[in-house]
């Protein structure tokens, strides 16, 4: 695992721990993804509104513990701060908001919402003649909206060869609506749909850097709790739970020994 | 009002290079020309009016000054939460402009019919309400309002009325002012009736373009009187309320499905909407007041 992935992944674990809040798994199975995309777009944590930078949306904004601390990874803020998550008056809720937290572009928790926000931003990248590119994260879970739906066909129709969607593929639905060939799904929407280990660093990076002329879509292949045997092994008991104490150790000594 | 919409908004899109127009694929032949002179402006996006909502804010987020167009009933009831959350909570404006106010497709059935739009998006922290009653007032507070970083939403009729009104945002018109103890208050196309009703009768006669913010200065003025509200839609009332302790009686919309088809002269006339109806209706209440006294 790399190791800004296992440090963000410890962060999730101490951050839910102080807090008592936490989508611990969800926010596991994304680190990867998120890193990817930070690493490869252009932004500066220093300059968060710079009016050139590229653009990420949380659409699945449950996540947003991994999400907070993949942006303390990028210096947007220390891992501290996350600390205080979803207390009364923090900036960091449970789902994000993009009046509050720097580097967070759209509030988002009803699922279905932030794909179409991004769209309209892709498209208006385009109306403006600019050249950024605009990423969005959705989960397989979140893709049982119909909105979703909507959203790519309007993408692919519109040709958004800036707009990629990153789809957190960790079978979420398996107990209710699951997404079967989502690769396919995706590419018979009209997108440039390509299977990825959701884990792996590089090889998310050279599907991001795939030149296209379309929509891309990256289903991400992912392990709700990617890292820690524990949560891997139990997501539905721990889908919203926070560790206590003693389980905080045992969690950290998974991650160290890079149990899945 | 439709027409004079797409002749603002191309008129302004000539000056205005961040004007973008989002059509449900409503409205399209009519915006030939504008599609025409401004083609990289221009979206007929599809019927998914959840997206056409939430693509329309991530327009404004960038800057631009979307306007987002389809029937009423579709892209306010079925994307109330797409206007909630990616316009209203996200802060990102953006101008929401609807036909088919009412029963204007009446014929069409209780599917088509809208009357919750303005009463709901009230509710909506940060929005601008507009029940637009004269081709006027669409001209001027379209030209007004669709610049700002609010989400606006204009409601269109193919009924509008003739009359001259203040056309300045969040304020209303004194129609009649009588030092009557009953005032009426309306707004939007009904008022053509409204007018007809009161023409002789002993009501001072007060009329809304803006829902939200309402006019509260000027309905303290007739705090004294009795109000009756006659409306073709919920929301007016419910603004009115915001002005505490006032004495209020509603005539409108019944709690039913007006599911009769014909036109909607025809089913404003069978709830009583029509002129007499309205007639009835005020006369019924000054009877009343003067029974008490």
């Amino acid at each position: 695992m790399d190791a800004l992935c296992k440090t963000i992944r410890a962060e999730i674990l101490n951050v839910a721990n102080k807090s008592g809040h936490g989508h611990i798994p969800t926010s596991f199975s994304i680190v990867e993804m998120l890193c990817a995309v930070y690493q490869t777009m252009r932004h500066d944590p220093k300059c968060p509104d710079d009016p050139e930078r590229d653009i990420f949306v949380l659409s699945k904004g449950h996540a947003s513990l991994g999400f907070y601390c993949a942006l303390a990874g990028q210096g947007y803020f220390d891992f501290k701060d996350v600390e205080a998550f979803g207390a009364f008056d923090s900036r960091f809720g449970c789902h994000p908001d993009r009046t509050k937290v720097p580097g967070v572009e759209a509030s988002t928790g009803s699922l279905g919402h932030g794909i179409g926000l991004a769209v309209g931003m892709a498209l208006a990248a385009r109306i403006n003649g600019t050249s950024r590119r605009v990423y969005t994260l959705i989960g397989d879970g979140e893709s049982n909206e119909g909105t979703v739906w909507e959203a790519i066909m309007v993408a692919a129709n519109l040709k958004l060869d800036n707009f990629t969607v990153l789809y957190d593929n960790n079978n979420s639905q398996a107990r209710c609506l699951p997404i079967p060939n989502p690769r396919e799904r995706f590419a018979a929407f009209g997108c440039d749909a390509i299977e990825v280990d959701g884990h792996d660093l590089t090889a998310l990076k050279r599907a991001l850097a795939k030149p296209t002329d379309r929509p891309k879509v990256l289903v991400c292949n992912t392990v709700k709790g990617y890292g820690c045997k524990t949560l891997s092994d139990n997501v539905y008991e721990w889908h919203r739970r926070a560790p206590k104490a003693d389980e905080l150790n045992k969690l950290l000594g998974e991650l160290d020994a890079r149990t899945v | 009002m439709r027409a004079q919409f797409k002749n603002t908004v191309t008129e302004l899109a000539a000056t205005d290079d961040k004007l973008v127009v989002v059509l449900g694929d409503i409205s399209v032949y009519m915006f030939n020309d504008f599609s025409q002179k401004f083609p990289a402006r221009f979206f007929n996006m599809g019927i998914c009016e959840n997206t056409l909502i939430s693509v329309t804010a991530g327009l404004s987020s960038a800057g631009l000054h979307p306007f987002v167009h389809t029937i009423c009933p579709f892209i306010t009831d079925r994307s109330i939460e797409q206007i909630k959350l990616d316009m209203c909570y996200n802060n990102f404006g953006g101008n929401i402009v609807t036909c088919g106010a009412t029963f204007d497709y009446a014929w069409d059935g209780a599917t088509h019919h809208a009357y919750t739009d303005l009463a709901s998006l009230r509710m909506l922290p940060g929005m601008e309400v507009l029940h637009l009653g004269s081709k006027r007032e669409v001209d001027a507070l379209i030209r007004s309002q669709y610049k700002n970083p609010k989400p606006t939403y204009y409601r269109l009729s193919d009924h509008p009325h003739a009359f001259e009104t203040n056309l300045a945002f969040g304020k209303g018109t004194v129609f009649k002012n009588e030092g009557a103890p009953v005032t009426v208050m309306t707004a939007g196309p009904i008022l053509t009736n409204v007018m007809e009703a009161c023409r002789d009768l002993p009501v001072n006669l007060v009329y809304f373009h803006t829902i939200k913010p309402i006019d509260r200065a000027l309905i303290e003025q007739f705090r004294d009187t009795e109000i009756l509200v006659v409306h073709d839609a919920y929301g007016l009332y419910e603004a009115i309320s915001e002005v505490p302790m006032l004495r209020m009686r509603y005539h409108g919309l019944p709690d039913a499905f007006c599911g009769w088809y014909g036109t909607v002269h025809d089913i404003r006339k069978r709830i009583g909407l029509d002129a007499a109806g309205i007639r009835a209706a005020v006369q019924a209440l000054i009877e009343d007041r003067s029974q008490a006294a």
